[in-house]
């Protein structure tokens, strides 16, 4: 899936989410009290955030983050639902929809956003603590934080943290205390990282929050840390770094508390007018040194733009850098420069961007005498399109102009499609009377001219018809990939947690079948996978000995054969061990121990295929309780599908499913039986032969017949449905012979007459009737009469 | 597997994940004169980092991260101090 495909799948998604939400936080408003509400709310807002996570949509993840805390919150029933919540939720949603109509457009988020989306994560926040009251700093969107309070602040009490050297060597630092919540490993963090990676970090300290325990006692997976940073960098940096962790930092900007060792007596208003006037002697070398690093940065910038393919990200973010250190040197000459940078239009190009700000360095030091003016100009009439719009675009057609918003996909509920599924079939079954009709005009009214016309008619009518059935059918076609995403994870857990080393390589995953063949899949593909997982692919230990690379691999591929979809799950690893499987059937009583001994190792190791098999030792989480690849089988079979395993002990195994693309159209054989015609689903079919009646051996109530060697038992059919009539004898003294497949072994059933082949589409009993499982289901022919379809399984 | 645990001393060796924490932890219970030899360390997980500042173990050869050494360094010293 390419980046586009799933950006548009993003949209669509955010939009369905978006308006789940929507609609629930107008409900939970209603009913606070509903947990099933609240817990669903949360989901959706996880699964937005989610989805947010995938692209770099900084200012839309940071919303729905800080609306999914404050609602997990809410569901955890730690803080009360009440209208400010509410409120802050509903204007969070109204900017998120904004941001998702934004993406749609222009495939990316105006930076102009990062202010009001860090105002509204402040806001959302608030309400973290109950009573509004927080310890979350107040972000603000200034970024650069150089205007001194009108009186100091007074130190909090780990201000002591860090020598006091520091402190005028870095007069402007913020400093960071940082205490990660208990249970923050749980969710993925690693506060150390965070801390390490702080932008301008001069100085680190660590305490413990509690006493350290002794080694026994300590956990070490609850976080005990305490980290206290100094750094030299502008206080909005700071809060960027530690967006996701608000709650838990602490900022100081060291400008403005009360220098370290100020007398206590001495007036705070002097100290005030001292830092609000940082142009005085003091603050003189504070100022030449900001400026300097200004420029620096200035230039740092200039050479980022420079370097060749920059995205949009950055290119923002460059802007963003420029203002804030134009807003830094703070003189008239900068805040013109800022003017300008804004009046940019914000699709101009990093090329554009770069001579700008090469020509403009704050502090005096512009080369050139182009003014800003005279820049933005030029860059209006140039009025160059982001990169990603015009790509975005492209695919579209003209109607996008037309309709603002609206959406290329179209989303239908299943049912409409089932019912377009089923006028086709009745409409294939309409068509197919045409042929009697023809037969009639021919034969009852002599009308060969009008005969030979229905039929030209009819051949048209059935092209259409099966252009109409096939275009509906690939309407609910699905690729297999959509099943196969969710292995990668699976594996990925699952092997980790067995301590085995496998790869999972998938192909074919644009292999396309039927949604219900596809949904009804999961199941046991994940079945498959777990047992390929735990009993196939050994531990690395043992597959070194064994002469194999340590690393299983597991490869699941799907491919298209005719009219049916193969999907392949092969894994190397230890294989089946069939003296085992004889062993384990024995001991629990599935099969006789001599008939075990008798089976090849081929028929033995399809034995786990039966009910309550199981070779794991152990019950585990994963496997071993018996419901096993019977399972498999049982869900592959309830869609028309078989299972083949075939597995080379100690080199690996392979299993096999074969799907029908469809489940719409069913190839059944028409066979006559006391004066009724029935159908017998095709894929059960063996063969028809006609077997002399002198051939026949009757055993008590049971006969018996020889045929290619075999003996196999036949079942007169109207014996079955109560049909009080005997099997026809033909004028040969032969009886009809139905040999289907019934797991594996195959069974005669004795009819009157073969039909030959025919496709229906079937109808399952419904009402009272789907008690009836003798039958499969029922189907409209041709000339209007009711084919009843035979479910052999269920008969026998 | 980011640890090699030696007789005498565990070496902790390019990044050492959140799950190398617990295993580490029971080593220095069932090594109370283990060390730790952090020269190839680029990075501990802070759950590590906490049950080394939890176990203060000895610490031999360089410290690969300044950072990290800053911390254990000054915890070390205050552990002499007292």
């Amino acid at each position: 899936m390419n980046q586009t495909e799933l950006l548009d799948q993003f949209i669509l998604e955010a939009r369905e989410c978006l308006e789940g939400i929507g609609q629930r936080l107008l409900q939970v408003e209603k009913d606070p009290s509903d947990s099933e509400l609240l817990n669903d709310l949360f989901r959706l807002v996880h699964t937005l955030k989610g989805n947010c996570g995938l692209f770099e949509f900084k200012p839309l993840e940071r919303v729905v983050h800080a609306g999914e805390d404050l609602l997990d919150r809410v569901r955890n029933h730690t803080l009360a639902y009440n209208d400010q919540i509410a409120d802050a939720l509903l204007e969070a949603m109204d900017f998120t929809v904004q941001m998702v109509d934004e993406i749609e457009e222009h495939g990316a988020i105006d930076n102009a956003a990062d202010g009001r989306s860090q105002e509204l994560a402040a806001r959302l926040r608030q309400n973290l603590t109950p009573g509004g009251a927080t310890a979350a700093p107040a972000v603000a969107a200034a970024p650069v934080a150089v205007a001194a309070p009108q009186v100091a602040k007074p130190r909090p009490d780990w201000a002591t943290r860090w020598p006091e050297a520091l402190e005028t060597q870095y007069p402007q630092a913020v400093a960071v205390r940082y205490r990660p919540e208990p249970e923050c490993f749980f969710k993925g963090e690693d506060p150390w990282n965070l801390v390490k990676l702080t932008p301008g970090l001069v100085h680190l300290d660590v305490a413990s929050l509690e006493p350290w325990p002794s080694a026994d006692a300590l956990d070490c997976y609850k976080c005990n840390l305490d980290f206290v940073l100094l750094c030299d960098t502008p206080k909005a940096y700071i809060e960027e770094h530690f967006r996701y962790v608000p709650e838990q930092i602490e900022l100081m900007v060291l400008a403005e508390h009360a220098p370290v060792g100020a007398a206590a007596g001495a007036s705070l208003e002097a100290q005030a007018a001292a830092q609000a006037e940082p142009v005085r002697d003091p603050m003189q070398a504070v100022r030449e040194t900001l400026r300097k690093r200004v420029v620096q940065l200035w230039m740092d910038q200039v050479s980022l733009l420079k370097r060749p393919g920059i995205g949009l990200g950055t290119l923002g973010g460059v802007r963003r850098a420029l203002t804030a250190l134009l807003s830094a040197s703070g003189d008239d000459e900068s805040l013109a420069a800022m003017a300008a940078l804004a009046a940019m239009p914000p699709q101009a190009s990093a090329a554009q961007v770069a001579t700008w700000a090469q020509q403009h360095v704050p502090g005096g030091a512009q080369a050139g005498g182009s003014d800003a003016s005279g820049v933005s100009a030029g860059n209006s009439g140039a009025g160059g399109l982001p990169p990603g719009d015009g790509a975005r675009r492209g695919g579209g057609d003209d109607n996008n102009n037309n309709f603002q918003g609206g959406q290329k996909v179209l989303k239908v509920g299943q049912e409409k499609i089932d019912r377009l599924m089923d006028l086709i079939g009745e409409m294939v079954v309409a068509k197919n009377a045409l042929p009697y009709l023809a037969q009639r005009a021919e034969q009852v009214f002599a009308q060969r001219e009008l005969a030979r016309e229905i039929k030209a008619q009819y051949a048209v009518i059935n092209r259409i018809a099966e252009d109409m059935q096939h275009a509906i059918m690939q309407v609910r076609m699905m690729p297999v990939g959509t099943v196969f995403q969710r292995f990668g994870r699976l594996v990925r857990d699952i092997s980790k947690k067995l301590g085995k080393d496998v790869s999972l390589e998938v192909e074919g995953e644009e292999t396309e079948a039927d949604k219900n063949v596809i949904e009804a899949l999961a199941d046991p593909l994940i079945h498959i996978l777990r047992n390929s997982l735990d009993h196939g692919i050994e531990l690395p230990e043992a597959r070194r000995k064994a002469g194999k690379p340590t690393q299983g691999v597991i490869k699941v591929s799907a491919r298209q054969e005719s009219d049916r979809v193969i999907i392949e799950i092969t894994d190397d690893g230890a294989g089946v061990d069939p003296q085992r499987v004889r062993d384990k059937a024995v001991e629990r009583g599935l099969i006789p121990a001599d008939k075990a001994q008798t089976l090849s190792d081929v028929d033995a190791v399809q034995l786990i295929f039966l009910p309550g098999f199981s070779t794991a030792e152990q019950i585990s989480d994963l496997s071993g309780r018996g419901v096993g690849m019977d399972v498999v089988r049982n869900a592959v079979e309830r869609i028309n599908g078989h299972v083949q395993l075939s597995s080379q002990f100690g080199k690996g195994t392979v299993i096999r499913l074969s799907l029908p693309l469809s489940m719409a159209v069913t190839n059944v054989m028409v066979i006559e039986s006391a004066g009724r015609r029935f159908g017998v689903p095709m894929d059960m079919i063996v063969e028809t032969v006609r077997v002399h009646g002198d051939d026949i051996h009757h055993f008590k109530q049971a006969s018996t017949t020889v045929l290619r060697g075999k003996i196999v038992p036949l079942k007169p059919l109207n014996e079955l449905l109560a049909l009080d009539a005997d099997a026809q004898v033909n004028s040969d003294g032969e009886l009809a012979v139905l040999v289907v497949r019934m797991l594996g072994e195959h069974v005669g059933l004795l009819v009157d007459q073969f039909h030959g082949a025919t496709d229906i589409i079937l109808k399952p009993l419904e009402g009272v009737l789907s008690g009836l499982t003798g039958f499969a289901g029922t189907a409209l022919m041709g000339d209007g009469s009711v084919l009843m379809v035979l479910n052999p399984k269920e008969l026998l | 597997m980011s640890i090699r645990y030696l007789k005498k001393h565990a070496a902790l060796e390019g990044v050492v994940t959140v799950e190398d924490a617990e295993t580490l932890q029971s080593w220095l219970k069932n090594h109370p004169q283990g060390a730790v030899n952090l020269s190839k360390c680029q990075h501990v997980h802070a759950s590590v980092l906490q049950v080394l500042l939890a176990v203060r173990p000895k610490i031999i050869g360089d410290v690969g991260d300044p950072w990290l050494a800053g911390i254990l360094g000054a915890t070390a010293s205050q552990a002499q101090a007292a």
